[in-house]
């Protein structure tokens, strides 16, 4: 029996005091959990705009995880699986009161309470993947749900992703001090437990009847799931982003605005901007760049019936929040100067950037107004 | 193989000059076109000045708008040096020497003179100093 392969008799102990309770999967998703939501919590906190691609993977790599987990617990070892967690309420008050009064019960598996924190923690990272999919599907227009979320959605999902994180924070800061304290007043190292597998067992603990690890079973239901989860993705994928339009060339436009500045998308403002600007070209910023009156006309009404109104980027939805003072200058939004505040004035000025215009010096997709964040490559950062 | 390199390389010589020539051509009639309108503006008038094109190349105007006081604020004080405009966008040098197109389409250089006398001096440049300013450039 597995209770009889995990004695270590080296260890001079009574028979069943070392017991193998965590088998290699589950340690490995233990380990491999903690990595991928390390990486989320620091590219998504700390990571500049350009790291979302490892981002996002590291969510992709935890939604793996959490998916293979489900299955290991149903087809996992004896103490993998999902029926061993005891999350009664009077399991866990029980357990509770008994830790207050000083008399703590001690498990093979996971207690009451560890087991409460188990289910709450794989809810809120499975809640956490779900938002962060909404964000990159919504706001922006990247992965599987780009073509089906509006920005709205997209951004209102943003700021939950957010604040879960910082409640799955605080939940790590329980389950790890819950750990520390277990291992430091119970019987066994609970952190070498779940690195060797091998549990010390406290004087009256008998191992229940194990039940074998069904590794087939498990792969066999990952790969229908898989195959399921590809299936629906490569079927959403085929659509196009919601509100992204592939918008012809307009020589004329980059000609005669490409002059002096980078063509701006004409999503970057809203038509009343556009049609402001265009019939004030005789004090354009401080200087005149008058055009023909028949130039002028066509370039107006391709930057009116393009604008900002008629998309759904994240560039167009926040650059229609204009400037009280100079509506017709994207520099001057709010969303412009909070996403440029960490940019040095001499990256601007660089000869590699020449100017806060030149959106296209550092954003590689300026011109098809998609501004994606791993699009972001800013000179004078790359020395 | 080396016939073909030879080949090659005089159709190129050919069609650079060809090209020069043709723009300098359409050059003088832009010039010549600027000339009949200054002796319009005072029959005294008799020839463009590189000399004078120069002064009002570098001078400092007052009548413009305040971000532009000078030709050099975007075409720097090098003519054959390239340009950058206030929004950061860089500008083929202004010298024909550098830049053999400059001066040779009517439509442009009406729309430059344009704009830019409008932002420097805040009016539109006379003929004399469009004249004298294509001359000065033609020898840089």
């Amino acid at each position: 029996m597995n209770v009889m392969r995990a004695i270590r008799p080296e260890t001079g102990l009574r028979p069943q005091a070392i017991f193998k309770v965590w088998d290699l999967p589950t340690r490995l998703f233990h380990w491999s959990t903690l990595v991928a939501v390390s990486i989320g919590v620091l590219t998504g906190f700390f990571g500049p705009e350009w790291l979302l691609g490892l981002h996002v993977w590291s969510g992709y790599g935890l939604g793996g995880l959490i998916v293979f987990r489900l299955a290991w617990a149903f087809f996992g070892g004896e103490y993998s699986r999902l029926d061993r967690l005891d999350v009664s309420p009077r399991a866990v008050v029980g357990h509770l009161r008994g830790l207050m009064v000083g008399r703590g019960t001690h498990r093979i598996g996971h207690n009451p309470a560890g087991s409460l924190m188990i289910l709450a923690l794989v809810g809120m990272l499975t809640a956490i993947l779900v938002t962060g999919l909404v964000t990159l599907g919504g706001q922006e227009k990247q992965g599987v749900l780009a073509g089906i979320l509006p920005y709205s959605i997209g951004h209102a999902a943003r700021e939950i992703h957010e604040i879960l994180t910082f409640a799955l924070l605080g939940m790590v800061a329980i389950h790890v001090l819950a750990v520390v304290a277990d291992s430091l007043w119970g019987p066994a190292n609970l952190v070498a437990a779940m690195i060797t597998g091998c549990k010390r067992l406290a004087g009256q603990q008998e191992p229940l009847p194990m039940r074998r690890a069904r590794p087939l079973a498990a792969a066999t239901a990952l790969t229908v799931i898989g195959c399921i989860v590809a299936a629906g993705a490569g079927a959403l994928t085929m659509l196009p982003p919601l509100g992204v339009h592939a918008l012809a060339a307009n020589p004329v436009y980059e000609a005669e605005c490409g002059d002096c500045h980078y063509d701006f998308h004409p999503s970057l403002l809203p038509a009343a901007s556009w049609a402001t600007m265009m019939s004030g070209l005789d004090d354009h910023f401080g200087e005149n760049a008058e055009l023909k009156d028949s130039t002028r006309d066509g370039i107006a009404a391709w930057l009116t019936a393009n604008a900002a109104e008629n998309w759904d980027t994240e560039a167009a939805n926040s650059f229609r929040r204009l400037s009280a003072d100079a509506p017709m200058r994207i520099t001057a939004t709010p969303y412009w100067k909070r996403r440029h505040r960490g940019i040095a004035d001499a990256v601007f000025a660089g000869k590699a950037v020449g100017g806060k215009l030149n959106c296209v010096a550092c954003h590689r997709d300026a011109r098809s107004g998609r501004f994606n964040d791993q699009s972001i490559d800013i000179p004078e950062e790359k020395i | 193989m080396k016939i073909l390199t030879v080949t090659a390389a005089l159709a190129a010589t050919v069609a650079f000059y060809a090209v020069s020539a043709m723009a300098d051509t359409r050059r003088d009639a832009i010039l010549v076109e600027f000339l009949s309108q200054a002796k319009q503006e005072d029959p005294s008038f008799t020839a463009f000045s590189a000399e004078r094109g120069k002064a009002f190349f570098h001078a400092k105007q007052t009548g413009g708008k305040p971000d532009t006081q000078s030709c050099t604020t975007c075409h720097t004080e090098t003519p054959q040096a390239k340009g950058r405009t206030r929004a950061g966008k860089e500008i083929d040098p202004i010298a024909v020497s550098s830049t053999p197109t400059r001066f040779t389409d009517p439509e442009e250089v009406a729309k430059w003179f344009g704009r830019n006398c409008n932002s420097v001096l805040g009016r539109e440049c006379t003929a004399v100093e469009k004249g004298d300013f294509i001359t000065f450039m033609t020898g840089q």
